[in-house]
């Protein structure tokens, strides 16, 4: 009780009142607590929390593996693709790379020639006036992902050269190398899955959005406006609408807002008809072609919803849960809240 | 009457595969095909504000770039980083680069192989990627006092003492400007609530279409100033820089967002027009199910 219940309840409350005081309390010891040291008690503890989560994540899909439950086949894929990254990340490097240190000045345009074709570089004279110019020792602009294709090119280039080198990027390096076995990884495994997962959203909005976004009701009509609105007027094609196509659309919005209230349909056709006539005469006659009102501009329109509902909107969700936050942070802090305890 | 009706009802029930079928040639047609579909790109308020901040800095100002996003939102921010390189390497800006999410190193890696060189710009003398730490918050705190307590090496892993635009650089008070290019949780928020808004340095961001709503507060307040919204934001940022190339005498080429905007417009209406189809059906519908039950 007292190692599992006690003593974390401590630390954290200790902690807790600590971290808050230290915004009041003009003190440099709290400060310097607050800013450096509990910052990097956060950082060690969120790396322990990625390599715990991470092999959690390892755990239950080898248990769902060994237990054939429910798309286990899936899982089979997701401890690879884990292995593999592991195996990229931890184990085996990919990162080799050749160094030219000393070069038969006689030599210097064969071997240029054998590097633009490794590397696929267009421009030979560009390699050749570094490597005339030799002073630093010249790396070659490519990764080797095996050391098997390095050594094939340095077969290549070595009768050429008086002195050359196959050397490996260093640990942790090698992941951020462009060419290395992990950024292969990244840049033809996991973006265009992570693009195609994100780009399928699109098929699914327009899907959603056919079925779904009905005039059921105000609030679903004041909705389906404003989405439209703003759909059209994020794009430059919101900027082609002409006035008139808003002031028609205006129209009949209008008219649809009135038909419950005008039951002869003639009439409200008639105010329809001849509303949409009347504006676009007395828009052509204010010179509305060249210089169209604020409010008959899409974009304009949806820069209004931004500014004022949106943001209203938006505040308010903010100040929201800011006070949430608080709440449940005193809770914390005062000992009333132990949900992070398992209770 | 009772024929269009019919048809309306009939394209109620449409199949989802075909709607899917309209979406991709709505969106490939011009993505192949840029020039059947020439849209004028013109920046609104909120882009330009962020261009004017950044055109305002001097050669050797110091500039925080913190790559938030990742495979998934690339296309639509990455195109702004792209674009902001190039401006702040042709007014030889120094750019520090940070990460807060782990995609982000491969990221602000790609972005500067892109553009670096081109401007003959060298790692350690001109930019430095100090790239990504665990932490989120806590990271952007850390940074905003003391970043050599949390970062000793870069992401080459040379010890940052060793790289000479790192001396003199303490904390976020050292920067004359943060950039953040932000898809999420960690991003713009945290460095406006941690580092910016306490500290008193100027911001501006880049982010997603779905974000704008999140952070238009701040930039309202004045906060963050000015908002590169979505892959628009990136097309109108693309066209500001390209001018100002043209003004420096710099070579420009065509940003990426720009030539996309054409695909996502004519999505866009075609979404729109679906919603229509959709609403006069049911409408249609409706009234037929009433008569029926009268």
């Amino acid at each position: 009780m007292l190692y599992k219940r006690h003593i974390p309840l401590l630390i954290v409350v200790g902690v807790g009142l600590l971290t808050l005081f230290g915004h009041f309390i003009n003190n440099d010891i709290v400060k310097d607590f607050v800013d450096n040291d509990s910052t990097q008690w956060f950082d060690i503890i969120a790396s322990f929390a990625v390599f715990l989560g991470a092999l959690n994540m390892l755990k239950l899909q080898i248990i769902k593996i060994i237990n054939k439950k429910k798309n286990w086949q899936y899982s089979i894929l997701s401890v690879l693709g884990f292995s593999f990254a592991i195996l990229a990340g931890f184990f085996y490097k990919g990162a080799n790379y050749v160094v030219i240190t000393d070069i038969k000045l006689e030599d210097i345009r064969k071997v240029s020639e054998i590097i633009a074709t490794e590397t696929q570089h267009k421009n030979i004279y560009e390699i050749e006036s570094k490597l005339i110019k030799l002073e630093s020792p010249y790396e070659v602009d490519k990764i080797f992902i095996t050391k098997r294709n390095a050594n094939r090119f340095i077969d290549q280039i070595a009768p050429l050269v008086k002195k050359i080198e196959l050397k490996s990027k260093p640990w942790g390096a090698h992941v951020q190398t462009e060419g290395s076995l992990f950024y292969w990884m990244f840049i033809y495994m996991i973006t265009p899955l992570g693009a195609t997962m994100f780009a399928l959203l699109a098929f699914f909005v327009a899907s959603a959005s056919y079925r779904a976004f009905r005039i059921r009701n105000f609030e679903a009509t004041l909705l389906l406006i404003a989405g439209i609105l703003l759909m059209l007027g994020r794009v430059p094609i919101g900027a082609l609408i002409p006035w008139w196509a808003i002031s028609i659309a205006a129209i009949f919005g209008l008219g649809a807002l009135l038909a419950p209230l005008i039951k002869d349909k003639k009439v409200l056709f008639g105010f329809v008809g001849i509303g949409s006539v009347l504006l676009i005469l007395i828009g052509t006659y204010l010179g509305w072609n060249q210089n169209p009102p604020e409010l008959l501009s899409i974009p304009a329109i949806q820069d209004w919803i931004f500014a004022y509902p949106t943001m209203a909107g938006s505040r308010a969700l903010m100040i929201g849960i800011a006070l949430g936050i608080v709440a449940t942070c005193f809770r914390i802090i005062i000992g009333l809240d132990k949900s992070f305890l398992g209770e | 009457m009772d024929f269009i009706k019919k048809v309306f009802i009939r394209l109620g029930s449409l199949d989802r595969r075909i709607i899917f079928l309209f979406v991709g040639f709505s969106v490939i047609i011009p993505l192949l095909k840029p020039e059947w579909v020439n849209l004028p790109i013109r920046p609104r308020p909120e882009s330009q504000a962020v261009f004017n901040e950044l055109n305002k800095l001097n050669a050797n100002d110091k500039v925080l770039l913190s790559f938030e996003y990742g495979p998934s939102t690339k296309p639509e921010i990455h195109p702004m980083s792209i674009a902001i390189l190039k401006h702040l390497f042709a007014k030889d800006i120094l750019i520090y680069a940070f990460a807060l999410w782990p995609d982000g190193n491969f990221m602000s890696t790609e972005a500067f192989s892109e553009v670096a060189d081109k401007y003959g710009k060298k790692y350690g003398i001109d930019y430095v990627n100090l790239g990504f730490k665990p932490g989120a918050e806590a990271v952007v705190k850390g940074i905003a006092s003391d970043l050599h307590e949390l970062y000793t090496v870069d992401l080459n892993g040379t010890p940052i003492h060793e790289i000479k635009m790192m001396s003199g650089i303490k904390n976020i008070e050292d920067f004359d400007f943060v950039f953040s290019l932000s898809a999420g949780y960690p991003g713009s928020k945290e460095w406006v609530q941690y580092a910016c808004d306490p500290k008193d340095i100027p911001m501006s961001t880049g982010c997603t279409s779905i974000q704008v709503t999140d952070i238009i507060p701040y930039v309202e307040n004045g906060q963050i100033r000015g908002i590169l919204a979505g892959m628009p934001g990136a097309a109108e940022y693309e066209s500001l820089v390209e001018q100002e190339l043209k003004v420096l005498g710099k070579n420009s080429e065509p940003g990426l967002a720009s030539s996309m905007m054409a695909a996502q417009s004519i999505a866009h209406v075609v979404i729109v027009l679906f919603i229509i189809f959709g609403n006069i059906t049911y409408y249609i519908s409706r009234q037929k199910h009433r008569k029926e039950q009268l």
